[in-house]
């Protein structure tokens, strides 16, 4: 069958996981017929336009609105003079608030880009224009632009990330190679191609929210909390998210100022951020610097690492970027030294990108091991090798499976490393000098529960529905595989609902937790039902099958008698019989991950009952290993991608035609973290001076190599109820290390900052 | 400055839409709030992410940059209308399908639009000519290579 054919196909298990399917939601995203949060229609809504501040700290003395008020179309204009509190609502974490009240909007300004104001008017050119007429005095206080700003000074430590493992500074006094460098990365923005915003419409006190969401129930939460209103007369729709990478999954200041502003005119109200304001709306990866010691044998087995690390965060608040997540564990390391500080400047509150912590502690080590390749003369690939860690090294639990060293076979295998020359500068084409890199990346894998409903209709159909999303992943797609495989119907005869708050609960889609999670709650659900078929089909007087055997197989969507003591008998044809139009089965997760029912609405609603890798008794991590190709333009200095080979081990793969996409898709952003991605700030004004995509720099499709991804995954029986690893995020970790170890290759100069631009390589 | 409308008619898709706007009016704006067609995306509204590319009069532009009242008289199609009238797909939508060439999908139709010019302008023959001339459309999800082989694809079933 071609992909397209949406033909039923009796019989054939290919629907079921494992298969290699296009994703179900695709018909509707080719034909534009996919509805994001701002596509929805909705009648009578009023356009909001939000208005930031142009100083980094200080206060807003008074803000004219006169203008703005008198201009054509303006229904309302918000400052902080004129907005209502609204109640403080819990963090995402689960920690009650520690006020009383919250303000969207507020005098004390932070960070240039804090929304101080927002107007609202019948079309989105009048609340554009008026939203310039605001007229805005400041009282301008000092500043810290960013962790190199002078008066960033040290910062504070952070002692739970300190880790002391073995004496490191005595092992690595006394090591026969010893290696010191600093590892930098920028800020770096999601910038997922639908910007943020949303419609919000209240109908009394209920209140509907049209919102991209990674997490539709802890987003609802919020809002419920900060209007008073119970937490079931808040909905959030979102069945498309148009890209999140961290960026959606909670609740931000300018969706409460749309729902206030909803409530304040009686009428629906649209809010979208423009690009620039995304940069500051809510928070990018933090900036990170980490300074790293390695102590090796002049066999470069390692003896100690020393770490000390440290990354922004905002004046008034914590963003961890964990930067000892990939060096703990990656290698077998006897002495091992972590420390970090945060260093608060005047910028909004970082958040998570793809991988937070992973993906700065992936770069600084794997340069760091490619460093150390160099010193003591040992091949990449073969330094990694001798490194090898049987077990976590620290929580020194054995892994639940790693196949790693599958990973670096089968990439080495496909790439060609065996033939590359070790020195700088050894390979070349006319005036491009070409390089080969390496390195190696991880990615947790973490556990929370999942519900959902599965429903078996009349006509044979069956539905899943979970409040899970859907941004990008393929949840669509491998849920419904799930379904058909347990009911063993072809995927067009399964139906999917997600991405909405009155559908069974989920947790955050954040992680890369979701397909792991969700495809066990589906197929328990699904399971459930098909017991229940199976248990009226024996018993129900009105069944045919009544009594025929002691068990029903569910074959092909159809019951049957294991020994043919009867035809086999359609699903659709018993409910019939039985004159019900439907079988039924909500099932959830909660006790597979120690918790009770009175734990549900805060299991779902925040993230205090997400499992980490080693709770339990193994070490449960997804890896990958990057082979990249580069080229250098002898004279221009210009970097170019010529081939990337990626072998990754993310456990089974549900869909893998959906999984490599995704793995491409990391290793892709990866290459805009290399070569591209930074903010660049302002030390004056603390502004990010690039706050557009034609200045932020993402990859296009001219920055871009061929790609191949290589499984070696194997089902992990610990890691997930169906046997899979987090794929969402590996993909990225260890490509901007691999792309740096590669330009050292090709010019035998060693980048330790990203991005690596011609500027370096001068 | 009062706001001024004015009466516009555009043929979108083949159709006669008669709709009041103001001279600022972007053709991306009407589109979306005004006429309900919303399969075309604003990215950034600065015409650096191609989220919102259309064809006027079967060449692709940035409906972020062109204001309504621009394409008046021209032909404007968007990704609603690529499909037959009997909603077959067009051959570049069945592509990309086919090649997974998305994932999220919000730049899937800015990405179709030009996908479809960029093989009528020709520049299709090669996977580095595809890429170049596809530079223009952002996808964060990363589904260039995928993009790249629809394209091939589509171009040499439409040759």
């Amino acid at each position: 069958m071609t992909p397209l054919d949406p033909t039923p196909r009796r019989g054939d298990a290919g629907d079921g996981l494992g298969a290699r399917l296009p994703r179900i939601d695709g018909r509707a995203k080719v034909r534009g017929a996919a509805s994001y949060a701002l596509d929805h229609p909705v009648e009578g809504v009023a356009h909001a336009v939000i208005v930031q501040s142009t100083i980094p700290a200080g206060r807003v003395r008074t803000i004219d609105t006169r203008a703005a008020s008198a201009a054509p179309g303006v229904l309302l204009v918000l400052t902080p003079d004129s907005t209502p509190p609204l109640r403080a609502a819990s963090t995402w974490t689960g920690e009650a608030p520690t006020q009383p009240e919250y303000r969207p909007l507020e005098h004390t300004i932070r960070y240039t880009g804090q929304q101080i104001a927002a107007v609202v008017a019948e079309t989105l050119e009048q609340a554009t224009e008026a939203a310039a007429l605001l007229r805005v005095a400041y009282d301008r206080e000092p500043a810290v632009a960013g962790m190199d700003d002078p008066a960033a000074g040290e910062g504070n430590p952070l002692p739970p990330l300190a880790i002391e493992r073995g004496d490191a500074a005595l092992a690595f006094a006394g090591a026969p190679v010893r290696l010191t460098a600093e590892y930098r990365t920028p800020r770096e923005y999601q910038m997922p191609i639908e910007p943020h915003g949303l419609i919000a419409r209240w109908e009394g006190d209920a209140l509907t929210i049209w919102e991209h969401s990674q997490w539709l129930d802890g987003m609802a939460r919020t809002y419920a909390e900060w209007f008073g209103i119970p937490f079931e007369k808040v909905r959030l729709i979102s069945p498309y998210i148009g890209g999140g990478f961290g960026s959606k999954a909670l609740a931000l200041a300018h969706g409460a100022l749309a729902a206030l502003a909803a409530r304040q005119l009686g009428r629906p109200v649209k809010l979208a951020l423009t690009r620039p304001q995304t940069f500051t709306a809510f928070g990018g990866r933090a900036a990170t610097r980490q300074v790293l010691e390695l102590g090796a044998t002049a066999e470069g087995r390692l003896l100690a690492i020393r770490q000390r690390g440290c990354n922004e965060t905002s004046v008034d608040g914590v963003w961890i970027e964990p930067l000892s997540s990939v060096t703990a564990l990656m290698y077998d390391l006897p002495n091992f030294s972590s420390q970090q500080h945060l260093v608060p400047v005047n910028t909004v509150l970082p958040f998570a990108k793809r991988a937070p912590g992973e993906n700065p502690s992936a770069f600084g080590l794997e340069c760091a091991m490619d460093e150390l390749a160099y010193a003591v003369g040992v091949d990449p690939l073969a330094l990694r090798l001798r490194n090898h860690a049987e077990r976590d090294p620290q929580s020194g639990k054995p892994w639940s499976t790693r196949r790693l060293r599958e990973a670096f076979a089968a990439g080495a295998e496909a790439f060609g490393w065996a033939r590359r020359r070790m020195a700088p500068g050894s390979l070349r084409e006319g005036r491009l000098l070409i390089g080969w890199g390496m390195a190696a990346g991880t990615y947790p894998v973490r556990r929370s529960p999942g519900e959902a409903m599965v429903r078996v209709l009349a006509d044979g159909t069956v539905e899943v529905a979970s409040s899970t999303s859907d941004m990008g992943t393929g949840a669509y797609t491998i849920l419904a595989q799930t379904a058909a495989a347990v009911f063993s119907v072809p995927l067009a005869q399964v139906r999917v609902r997600l991405g909405d708050s009155s559908l069974p609960r989920a947790p955050v889609t954040g992680g890369s937790q979701m397909a792991g999670l969700m495809t066990g709650a589906v197929d328990k659900a699904a399971r459930a039902a098909r017991e229940e078929l199976i248990g009226l089909a024996l018993t129900d007087p009105r069944s045919p099958l009544r009594g025929v055997a002691n068990t029903l197989a569910v074959e092909h969507g159809h019951l049957v008698p294991p020994r043919g003591e009867a035809p086999p008998l359609p699903i659709g044809a018993l409910l019939t019989a039985l004159g019900r139009d439907r079988i039924e089965a909500l099932r959830d997760t909660l006790s597979e991950n120690g918790l009770t029912p009175e734990d549900r609405y805060r299991a779902f609603t925040t993230v205090s009952s997400m499992r980490p890798p080693t709770d339990g008794d193994y070490s449960m991590h997804s890896w990958c290993a990057h082979f990249v190709e580069v080229a250098v333009d002898e004279a221009l200095r210009s970097i170019r991608l010529r081939r990337i080979v990626t072998a990754f081990d993310a456990g089974r793969l549900y869909n893998p035609k959906l999984a490599e996409s995704q793995i491409k898709g990391g290793i892709i952003m990866g290459i805009g973290q290399a070569l591209l991605e930074g903010g660049m700030i302002d030390p004056r004004q603390a502004r990010v001076l690039n706050n557009n995509l034609a200045d932020y720099l993402l990859p296009t499709n001219a920055d871009v190599p061929s790609i191949e991804v290589i499984s070696v995954g194997e089902p992990d029986p610990h890691a997930s109820a169906l046997g899979g690893k987090g794929v969402g995020e590996l993909g990225i970790v260890g490509v901007a290390p691999a792309i740096a170890n590669a330009v050292f290759h090709a010019t035998g100069k060693r980048v330790r900052e990203l991005p690596i631009t011609m500027a370096d390589l001068v | 400055m009062p706001s001024v409308t004015t009466l516009l008619t555009l043929s979108i898709n083949g159709q006669d839409h008669v709709f009041e706007a103001e001279g600022r009016t972007t053709l991306l704006d009407a589109l979306r709030e005004q006429l309900h067609l919303t399969g075309t995306k604003k990215g950034c509204d600065q015409g650096q992410c191609g989220a919102c590319t259309v064809h006027l009069d079967g060449e692709r532009v940035l409906s972020c940059l062109t204001l309504a009242c621009q394409a008046e008289g021209r032909a404007v199609t968007t990704i609603e209308g690529l499909a037959g009238p009997d909603g077959a797909l067009h051959a570049v939508q069945t592509a990309f399908l086919e090649e997974d060439a998305f994932q999220c999908g919000f730049c899937t139709p800015g990405q179709i639009m030009s996908a479809v010019a960029c093989i009528r302008e020709g520049h299709a023959g090669s996977e580095a000519e595809i890429r170049e001339y596809m530079a223009g459309n952002l996808c964060r999800c990363g589904a260039y290579p995928h993009i790249v082989a629809a394209v091939r694809r589509a171009a040499e079933g439409l040759a």
